[in-house]
């Protein structure tokens, strides 16, 4: 039994790696004149700023020039926390347990540590903290490193690390039940796919910024469909944390829950 | 009206978005407006394809970025025809999918299963247009996520299937990535066109040789090609009643038409080992034909029977592809298009006579044709298209098939096709046989508290489908004079 | 030494073996956690294939500055874009696929395939 997994692992290996070394098809590490470094690249890198005023050229690919890859990047992650939802909305009804009975884990951790830090004094220090930063990397995004996903990842890990530490009850401006959020959720997709129908009712192609009717000029208005979009994968990215978070805590109960 | 192709696949991808906060104002309305949005793309890709047919090939280019730079949407005969496929059978599982709304207990679970189902369609329409292969792989994913999602609603088993087919599924989409990155690495454009202008060139033959490698398996465990199939017959028999037609009908096509775009438009028939591929398929789909075939006649599940016959009907539009002159490729195309209706309304029908009588065993079936009539007229049909009885499409396709096959002196392919065909007529007149010889069985009908039945909604599709085997049959000159508009340069001549 | 064989094929090899022990994992390992994750280290390995083609000798993170306006300057950024795409697809799928074991675990006790199938029977699983 081990001897033929063993061997199984050696001829999946020897038939993948094997082709990749014959060959030799593949360009040659960091060399510049490679296909894909010269091909369609040096447009981007030479035009990210005069036609999309965006100094980060990963920017600028994925919201500008692919955006429409991104849109459905963003409806992925609304769609895997829909999916979560229907998935944990039933329960078995019995039970085959017929192998292994649950035993309770007891560990003894020893004395607690960190009676000393007040966990509610903390918290209501750094979450701001994290949000300010948050935003920050949001509306930086084009500039310096950063984006939409970064800033919705960090509200949403916010959100995780107020539930861990603040008592249920306490909580009232963070308290997202799973129906709002996962329909916020959706929106945040939605406000990216308005950026794109902006270009259209201005007499455009879809998700032509430079066609949304603003009395602004060319290259800010780039600038503002980059926002718009940013801001759509930041609402989408953060609600789909929190559902998911959610769809698992109303499933699941913790031994030293006591509220 | 020239931003058509992209309203195609925006206007049901906004309505599933926004679905769910429409769902909270009111229950009714959120379905009303995904309903309407895919009624509205099947309008436009039937706008789309006359204009098609008209001024020739469309293409779009998203953020009016030129074709290497940015995404382009192409839009040929083929696959203009196939969007308006997907919208119609998404539009009727729409309609469909209505009456199965019991199984789910809260309000937001049932918008939620309608977002998802919408999101299928989305991800299927998106996958036909694309002239991108990495907007591909977005797509590829957008759809096997939803299709996980909705196989994992048939209860215990389909948690079993969805979750076997969720490894399977994300070992094939790693595989059309790696293809990809080898395709990338050799080229440096994401563009399909641009993409085989450069393979043209010649030279890098042994890469594309690489990447195939990859991405036949990839497209084949997507489409459950014989040696791939392992996923499918769990996953079809125990998907969610009410979006089973659009996962069974529609879903394993649609990889089929990208494997197509990529043998034909972007590798070409000057690639140097094209025959090889091309056998390599051949081999797989009659191999596939007759497994799929004689392991239906096993089966006494329903949806079991027709899962397992999938893997042969597929089986016939690879074949398609492995003759690969122009008449066998639009045969292969007439089968996808008749093989969705056909697989698609048996579907319909199953559902039908399970929301009715709580039963998928064709042992019950006994004279069930005094109960339910349109149901078992439409049952008929598409089990006589199956076999290939004219004037239903399955003789045409199969005809086409046929005699490409004996053109190009390939009797082995035409000798598995008539004893596939022959092993088809047995299941398929067993179950002709069940439905209206064999004794009454008394089948008590099922009594739902609470739940309103809406009977228009579960006779349209089986209707619809009725009328498109027929039509298909009857119009395939037309049909094929409209694909031969696309396919006449491309292929093997 | 070691950099000249990492800048040959060597780092295509270590990715392609390190997508191979994936897939082998997939199709050898018992449980379905464990699957899951093997599942994790193929689409990893994927990822960081697809980065080796963007790297540029002598370039830098492709954020434009003043000084610098030769395109031989920067990394290509491509593949970071798309790379971004494909890791928050493979964070979807690894989501739905253990919202799938939170249930076949719920249900059974356990996940390892063996067990299961002893329960079920081999042809129901």
């Amino acid at each position: 039994m081990q001897l033929r997994r063993v061997i199984t692992v050696l001829i999946m290996v020897t038939i993948l790696v094997v082709p990749f070394v014959a060959f030799r098809v593949l360009p040659e590490i960091g060399d510049p004149n490679s296909a894909p470094n010269s091909h369609v690249t040096d447009y981007y890198i030479e035009h990210t700023i005069s036609e999309c005023n965006s100094p980060n050229m990963v920017t600028s690919i994925i919201v500008d020039y692919r955006a429409f890859d991104t849109m459905f990047e963003t409806t992925v992650m609304f769609l895997s926390g829909v999916a979560v939802i229907l998935i944990l909305s039933n329960k078995p009804k019995k039970r085959d347990d017929m192998f292994r009975k649950f035993n309770p884990c007891t560990t003894n951790t020893g004395p607690s540590i960190f009676k000393t830090v007040n966990k509610d004094v903390m918290i209501s220090i750094i979450e701001p903290l994290i949000l300010i930063y948050a935003i920050y990397v949001l509306f930086h995004g084009e500039v310096s490193l950063g984006g939409g996903f970064q800033a919705g990842a960090l509200i949403g890990m916010t959100y995780l690390l107020d539930v861990m530490v603040v008592k249920r009850k306490d909580r009232d401006i963070f308290n997202y039940s799973l129906e709002r959020s996962v329909s916020v959720a959706g929106t945040g997709p939605f406000i990216y796919a308005v950026g794109g129908i902006l270009g259209l009712i201005g007499g455009g192609l879809f998700m032509e910024f430079e066609a949304i009717p603003l009395p602004i000029e060319a290259p800010e208005l780039h600038s503002i469909g980059i926002l718009i979009v940013e801001v759509g994968v930041t609402v989408g990215v953060m609600c789909t944390i929190i559902t998911i978070l959610k769809a698992i805590m109303d499933r699941v109960s913790f031994d030293d829950d006591n509220d | 009206m020239n931003n058509f192709p992209a309203l195609i696949v925006v206007c049901p991808l906004c309505a599933a978005l926004l679905n769910l906060v429409l769902n909270r104002i009111n229950e009714k309305l959120g379905k009303a407006v995904i309903v309407l949005s895919v009624a509205a793309s099947l309008i436009m890709s039937v706008f789309v394809l006359a204009q098609v047919i008209t001024t020739g090939t469309i293409h779009y280019h998203m953020g009016n970025y030129d074709m290497p730079l940015g995404i382009e949407f192409v839009i040929d005969t083929v696959n203009g025809l196939i969007v308006v496929l997907v919208s119609l059978i998404g539009f009727l599982t729409l309609l469909f999918s209505d009456n199965f709304g019991y199984k789910f207990k809260t309000r937001l679970t049932k918008g939620a299963a309608n977002t998802v189902l919408t999101l299928l369609i989305v991800g299927l329409l998106g996958m036909t247009l694309t002239g991108d292969v990495f907007n591909l792989y977005v797509f590829l994913e957008i759809t096997s996520l939803s299709a996980y999602c909705l196989i994992a609603l048939g209860g215990e088993r389909g948690i079993f299937s969805a979750f076997r087919y969720l490894l399977v599924g994300t070992v094939a989409a790693t595989f059309y990535l790696l293809g990809v990155a080898i395709l990338y690495g050799v080229t440096g454009t994401l563009n399909m066109a641009d993409m085989a202008d450069i393979l043209n060139e010649g030279g890098k033959d042994q890469a594309m040789l690489l990447a195939i490698c990859f991405l036949v398996p990839a497209f084949g465990i997507k489409m459950a090609l014989f040696p791939f199939h392992g996923w499918q017959p769990s996953a079809y028999s125990y998907s969610e009643a009410g979006a089973a037609p659009l996962i069974t009908g529609v879903m394993g096509k649609i990889p089929a038409y990208a494997m197509f775009r990529y043998l034909y438009c972007i590798y070409g028939t000057d690639f140097k080992y094209f025959n090889s591929i091309l056998v390599i398929v051949g081999v797989f789909s009659v191999f596939g034909m007759l497994y799929g075939s004689i392991r239906a006649i096993a089966q006494t599940d329903i949806r079991k029977i027709l899962a397992y016959s999938s893997v042969a009907q597929i089986g016939y539009i690879s074949l398609g592809f492995a003759i690969g002159t122009p008449i066998a490729l639009c045969g292969a195309f007439l089968h996808m298009l008749g093989h969705a209706f056909m697989k698609g309304g048996l579907f319909f029908c199953t559902g039908a006579i399970r929301h009715k009588f709580g039963t998928v065993n064709i042992e019950d079936f006994g004279r069930i044709y005094k109960k339910m009539p349109l149901t078992c007229g439409t049952l008929t049909i598409a089990a006589l298209s199956m076999v290939g009885i004219p004037p239903t499409v399955g003789f045409f396709s199969k005809w086409y098939l046929g005699s490409a096959a004996a053109m190009q002196g390939e009797w082995i392919y035409l000798a598995v096709l008539v004893i596939s065909s022959l092993l088809n007529a047995i299941y398929f007149f067993r179950l002709i046989e069940k439905v209206f010889i064999n004794e009454d069985k008394s089948l008590k009908e099922r009594v739902y508290d609470e739940f309103k039945t809406c009977g228009w909604k579960l006779v349209l599709p089986v209707v619809v489908c009725f009328i498109a085997i027929l039509g298909l049959g009857l119009a395939n000159v037309k049909i094929i004079d409209i694909l031969m508009l696309s396919l006449k340069g491309v292929g093997l001549c | 030494m070691i950099n000249a064989f990492l800048a040959q094929d060597g780092i295509y090899l270590l990715t392609v073996i390190l997508l191979g022990l994936g897939l082998a994992g997939i199709i050898v390992c018992n449980n379905y956690m464990k699957k899951l994750i093997c599942m994790n280290i193929m689409q990893v390995a994927v990822i960081f294939f697809f980065l080796c083609l963007g790297q540029k000798n002598g370039g830098t993170i492709p954020v434009a500055m003043d000084t610098i306006i030769h395109a031989a300057d920067y990394i290509n950024p491509l593949p970071h874009g798309l790379m971004l795409t494909a890791i928050v697809v493979s964070l979807g799928t690894t989501g739905v696929g253990l919202a799938l074991l939170t249930r076949i675990w719920e249900r059974f006790g356990t996940l390892e395939e063996d067990e299961i199938i002893q329960v079920k029977g081999e042809d129901e699983v």
